[in-house]
């Protein structure tokens, strides 16, 4: 039943590629498409704690004898919950795509729901040959999208990344496979040993991964690949594909390794040194990538870097690896799925309506396309972890779970990386739908793409009032891996440091908006336009050209002192790597292009060396 | 099962503590003009000054508004601060403090400033625009070593529920009174001096440069909310402080004192408030104004080099 | 009974308006140099609840501290259109008046009151802190007693002043008219 759905998922695909010269709404075949993922997760409800409300008839795990090889796909509460990302979001934004796109690009459709099939077959796959195929069956029909961008430096880049990932997790897969003669995940972590070949598997893998999930350093084609391609593509890039690279890593951490295997490597007060690694990893991702998040100005490149940033607390709460961190990780990955899926599609309704990118470009949106904003808002309050959404509980959990570790620099970074994020939440909010209406004319985002963003902000909402059930998904998977769980009810966390009940913000926050409310009607009020402002008595509808929007390098005091230490910090270092790797293969090409006798000599010592080899 | 007396009691002592909360924040700001009047050697404005202000800008006969987003100011600001307060342990009392911890409040200040900050982005005008990113630049510089000592005294309480560490200060331990902790209080303090936007500070608001900055198209209840926001704020910023290193004002045992307790309490802790507020509008006047970099820069080289010599002190001789 | 209170209320909100006037300084003229010692220790205005503030639309008082030239009188409209009622104006010294020693200038408005209602006149060349001091007093008084209702005026006769600040702006000075019923009024 499984390879029957992913069968038809390639169908669908095939189908979408072939109707899009027909049709704009050739990509009803991807929206149909998503709703088998979908199917699956209803299916599987009970999987995850939860209520069995249809019945489809899935497997829980399968084998598939394909020509070549055996595929094995089960369901564990786990992929469950992956699945939600990668799947439960997929058919909202093909939905909005429809509607985005004005001209019905087949390829995009097809390429998009390829990109799916990878994505469900990753969280299913139980065995690694399955894994990496769909692995790469996903990085590819994603690097087909990307070259839709037709952008050189964002094609290059996530092709090197791309294929330096394939080769770091395929090398570690090898490594794991001749050390515990298997590949099935459920019997990879009993058979593997602390060697120092698995430490290399461990460390290629997690780097592997790490491209995918745009950890620091590894995160540059991030950046690139997310602000040239269409809108819909990098909002399930960043909102549904990143995931799978902390999934992989959380798969590598419980399953391929494991954790008794990793803690032989060293512990720091109960933490494994590759976990705290990881960690320090995360957290110089959060801060890095926030700080350029908000000195940048295209919209599309400063969500990416708010991106890399939203990541790396999911990086720090894997490695972390205590339930709490690891409660707090997921739920982390859950949000970051939902807001960041709802703001690049927000950004590209709001490109849809402009056609302008450049924050300092934008200004004003919000008061003719007020859904679109509100939605954004709702997601920037996720993203900035205001607790009126479900965005705070997962940083809550990460904060406490430093705290409660006493990791005493994990802790400031990641808090301060919070504060940053305020900061270029306001960029975007003031920049591009807020100050000076500089587009009087435009109309509010289409209701197709207003719908799937609306979708997609239900769960913010629900989660913030509701941790508790998203709480109970993670208790199964804790119980699934062995770990403990963390108490809670539906409404309240509580951990040994304290607890966070969301009814008592809510009703507090209800209390108070009535005392503001009684404020706000008692007296009247007259709305005024907005070039009725006070500007030293200059009145500024008589100016040609005059700009009243302060967007432009919106924090230049703070570029200015931050711009030595962390512009192009990165790209610099692979620049080395560049000029080093061009030199060494200049070295080659002059070694080759030589004379007769040179080669005849070079044919000889590599004679000798390999006759060296094999008398060793 | 749902207590429905509990709950009514918990209602009744929130709406009081609120109001106590606001009362007092509008008497400090009034307070705040007579310490300034008075080191200039001026009469000064009566204290109750305020809420006189307060009066007259609630009662103006016209307001403007740039629109709902603009609006969103006056809604958010005055809730999101009563929402904080209620969060807050004051003088013993817990209230709502024990379902929520420190970062929930450090979260939950940025509901208030947020919303402010929306309403300013939607006036339009563009010393709205400047104002807000220098107050967010403002709260980038002071958090950090503000998250720094306050790391120090969660990590020596083990705990980052804010009742639990005013509960482990009983008795009169305070945190103030272990020597790291001394340093970290001093660096909280200097981060007060940014959160409250007094001078070196007040950049932010500067009223000669920008126009009073985020607040420049706020008049008549708009202003008036914004101005209960503010006086609440200094209560809420100061009840933090004096939480976290004084004990949180609790001298007397309520277990054992009863209802005398609670009285005693909130008159220390009213006194305590004062004097960490009258200190910081003392280094007020005293001093020009930092630009935005020269705060930035100051909280993040000497006020976190401080707070990093607290938090190693606790973390490697305390714990 | 609801008229009581009503009356309680407005009562109230003057005593509070009176005892915390804010004012915006329109400073281009010379007598501003006459507000600091009015501001500092030796006369200190903030004892009766008044300040400056940055913006009109938190300001109480327009104070226009000189003559006022046609280019300026169009900003001094703008600010006082954007501020929030009750609102008065403070007219300081002859020019705002007569014109002072600006009297036959081509550029300059000579009677401030046809312009933008004025509450208050000090008169002065330039009027002393003491005599400004005791202007704001009065103004006090008359928000007391509920005399100072320019606003109202402003509202009311909102065209005639319109037409007059129109004249004045296209150098048409010899067609500005007095507002005859806002002398009336104020008369009663």
């Amino acid at each position: 039943m499984i390879w029957e759905a992913i069968s038809l998922m390639v169908l669908l695909a095939l189908l979408a590629y072939a109707t899009g010269r027909l049709s704009r709404y050739s990509g009803i075949f991807a929206v149909l498409a998503g709703f088998v993922p979908l199917a699956m997760l209803f299916d599987w409800a009970p999987t995850a704690g939860l209520k069995h409300l249809i019945s489809l008839g899935f497997e829980k795990s399968t084998a598939v004898n394909i020509k070549i090889a055996t595929l094995h796909f089960s369901i564990t509460p786990l992929s469950w919950l992956f699945l939600t990302m990668v799947g439960g979001i997929f058919p909202f934004i093909a939905l909005y795509a429809i509607s985005y796109f004005k001209k019905a690009p087949g390829g995009f459709f097809g390429s998009m729901t390829l990109a799916l099939v990878g994505a469900t077959g990753v969280v299913l796959a139980s065995d690694l040959l399955t894994f990496f195929i769909f692995w790469e069956v996903m990085s590819w029909s994603a690097f087909l999208l990307v070259v839709r961008g037709r952008d050189r430096s964002a094609i290059t880049s996530y092709f090197s990344f791309s294929a330096l990932s394939a080769y770091l997790i395929l090398f570690g897969i090898m490594v794991l496979r001749s050390e515990a003669e298997t590949l099935s995940f459920s019997s990879l972590s009993s058979s593997i040993t602390s060697s120092r070949l698995t430490l290399l598997a461990f460390i290629s893998m997690a780097a592997g991964f790490g491209v995918k999930g745009a950890l620091m350093p590894l995160h540059i084609w991030a950046p690139r690949a997310y602000s040239r391609s269409e809108e819909p593509f990098v909002a399930y890039l960043a909102g549904g594909l990143s995931k799978l690279g902390y999934y992989g890593i959380f798969l590598l951490f419980y399953s391929f390794v494991g954790v008794s295997v990793i803690t032989r490597f060293g512990t720091f007060r109960g933490v494994p040194y590759l976990g705290y690694s990881l960690a320090i990893f995360g957290a110089l991702s959060a801060f890095i990538g926030t700080v350029l998040a908000f000195m940048e100005d295209d919209l599309r490149k400063l969500l990416a870097y708010s991106s890399i940033g939203q990541l790396g607390y999911i990086a720090i709460g894997i490695g972390i690896g205590t339930p709490l961190a690891l409660s707090g990780a997921l739920f982390q990955a859950v949000n970051h799925t939902f807001f960041k899926a709802v703001l690049f599609l927000a950004a590209g309704s709001v490109y849809y309506r402009t056609g302008r990118w450049k924050i300092s470009e934008l200004g004003g949106v919000a008061y003719r396309m007020p859904f679109t904003f509100l939605a954004a808002l709702f997601s920037i309050f996720a993203l900035a972890a205001i607790p009126i959404t479900s965005g705070f509980a997962a940083k809550w959990l990460l904060y406490v779970s430093t705290v409660d570790k006493r990791f005493v620099f994990l802790t400031p970074i990641m808090l301060i990386a919070g504060v940053g994020a305020f900061l270029y939440s306001f960029r975007i909010l003031y920049g591009v739908f807020l100050g000076e209406p500089r587009y009087p004319d435009i109309k509010e985002a289409p209701a197709l793409q207003l719908i799937p963003m609306w979708i997609l902000v239900m769960p913010l909402v629900i989660f913030l009032i509701f941790p508790g059930k998203l709480m109970d998904v993670f208790g199964e998977i804790f119980a699934y891996y062995g770990l403990e769980g963390v108490s809670h009810t539906d409404f309240a966390i509580t951990t040994s440091l304290s607890s966070y009940n969301t009814l008592a913000v809510i009703f507090a926050l209800m209390g108070g908006l009535m005392v503001a409310f009684i404020i706000y009607v008692s007296r009247p009020h007259r709305v005024v336009s907005h070039y009725d402002n006070y500007l030293s008595g200059e009145i500024p509808e008589v100016h040609e050209g005059l700009s009243l929007h302060a967007a432009t390098r919106y924090y230049k005091p703070v570029e200015d002192l931050f711009q030595p230490y962390f512009a192009h910090g990165a790209e610099r270092f692979y620049h080395h790597i560049e000029v080093g790797l061009e030199g060494v293969g200049d070295g080659l090409r002059r070694l080759f292009k030589t004379t007769v006798s040179n080669m005849i000599y070079l044919v000889l010592a590599g004679l000798l060396l390999i006759g060296w080899w094999l008398t060793w | 099962m749902v207590d429905f007396s509990s709950i009514l009691a918990l209602l009744v002592e929130g709406v009081l503590l609120a109001a106590l909360g606001v009362l007092t924040g509008i008497l400090f700001m009034g307070i705040a003009r007579k310490v300034v009047a008075r080191v200039h050697n001026r009469v000064g404005p009566p204290v109750y000054q305020s809420y006189i202000d307060i009066i007259k800008l609630l009662t103006k006969k016209t307001n403007i508004s740039h629109g709902w987003i603009f609006d969103l100011a006056l809604l958010f600001s005055i809730s999101g601060i009563l929402l904080t307060l209620l969060f807050l342990p004051i003088g013993g009392i817990k209230l709502l403090s024990i379902h929520g911890d420190l970062f929930l409040v450090l979260y939950l200040l940025a509901i208030p400033a947020l919303g402010f900050a929306l309403g300013a982005g939607a006036s339009g005008n563009p010393n709205a625009g400047i104002g807000v990113m220098r107050a967010l630049v403002m709260m980038f510089s002071y958090e950090l070593p503000f998250i720094i000592a306050v790391l120090a005294v969660m990590i020596y309480y083990d705990t980052t529920s804010i009742a639990t560490i005013v509960a482990s200060q009983s008795h009169m331990r305070w945190a103030i009174l272990v020597p790291p902790l001394l340093i970290g209080a001093l660096v909280a303090d200097m981060a007060l001096q940014g959160m409250l936007m007094e001078k070196p500070f007040d950049i932010p608001i500067a009223p000669h440069e920008i126009a009073s900055g985020p607040m420049v198209e706020f008049g008549g209840k708009y202003l008036g909310t914004l101005m209960l926001y503010k006086a609440t704020s200094i209560v809420v910023e100061t009840t933090l402080f004096v939480d976290l290193f004084l004990g949180g004002a609790v001298v007397l045992d309520p277990a054992t004192y009863g209802a005398v307790a609670y009285a005693v309490n909130l008159v220390v802790w009213f006194l305590l408030i004062l004097a960490v507020f009258i200190i910081s509008v003392l280094i007020n006047t005293v001093f020009p104004r930092f630009r935005i970099e020269q705060a930035l820069k100051f909280y993040w080289s000497y006020d976190t080099a401080l707070a990093i010599l607290a938090l190693m002190w606790i973390y490697f001789l305390y714990i | 009974m609801a008229e009581e209170i009503k009356e309680k209320w407005s009562k109230i909100a003057r005593w509070a308006s009176k005892r915390s006037l804010w004012m915006v300084h329109f400073c281009t003229g010379c007598g501003a140099i006459e507000m600091p010692p009015v501001m500092t220790s030796r006369f200190d205005m903030e004892r009766f609840g008044m300040g400056s503030m940055a913006t009109p639309r938190q300001a109480d008082i327009l104070l226009i501290t000189g003559y006022l030239s046609i280019k300026t009188l169009k900003r001094v409209v703008r600010v006082y259109e954007q501020m929030q009622a009750p609102k008065y104006v403070v007219a300081f010294g002859s020019c705002t008046i007569n014109g002072g020693m600006y009297w036959d200038s081509y550029n300059t408005i000579k009677d401030l009151s046809k312009y933008i209602p004025v509450d208050l006149y000090i008169a002065g060349c330039m009027p002393r802190p003491e005599a400004i001091i005791d202007a704001f007093n009065k103004l006090m008084e008359m928000i007391d007693r509920g005399e100072a209702r320019g606003w109202e005026k402003y509202e009311k006769y909102y065209e005639k002043y319109k037409r007059n600040q129109e004249a004045a702006f296209n150098y048409k000075l010899e067609e500005v008219e007095e507002v005859e019923e806002e002398r009336k009024g104020g008369e009663k």
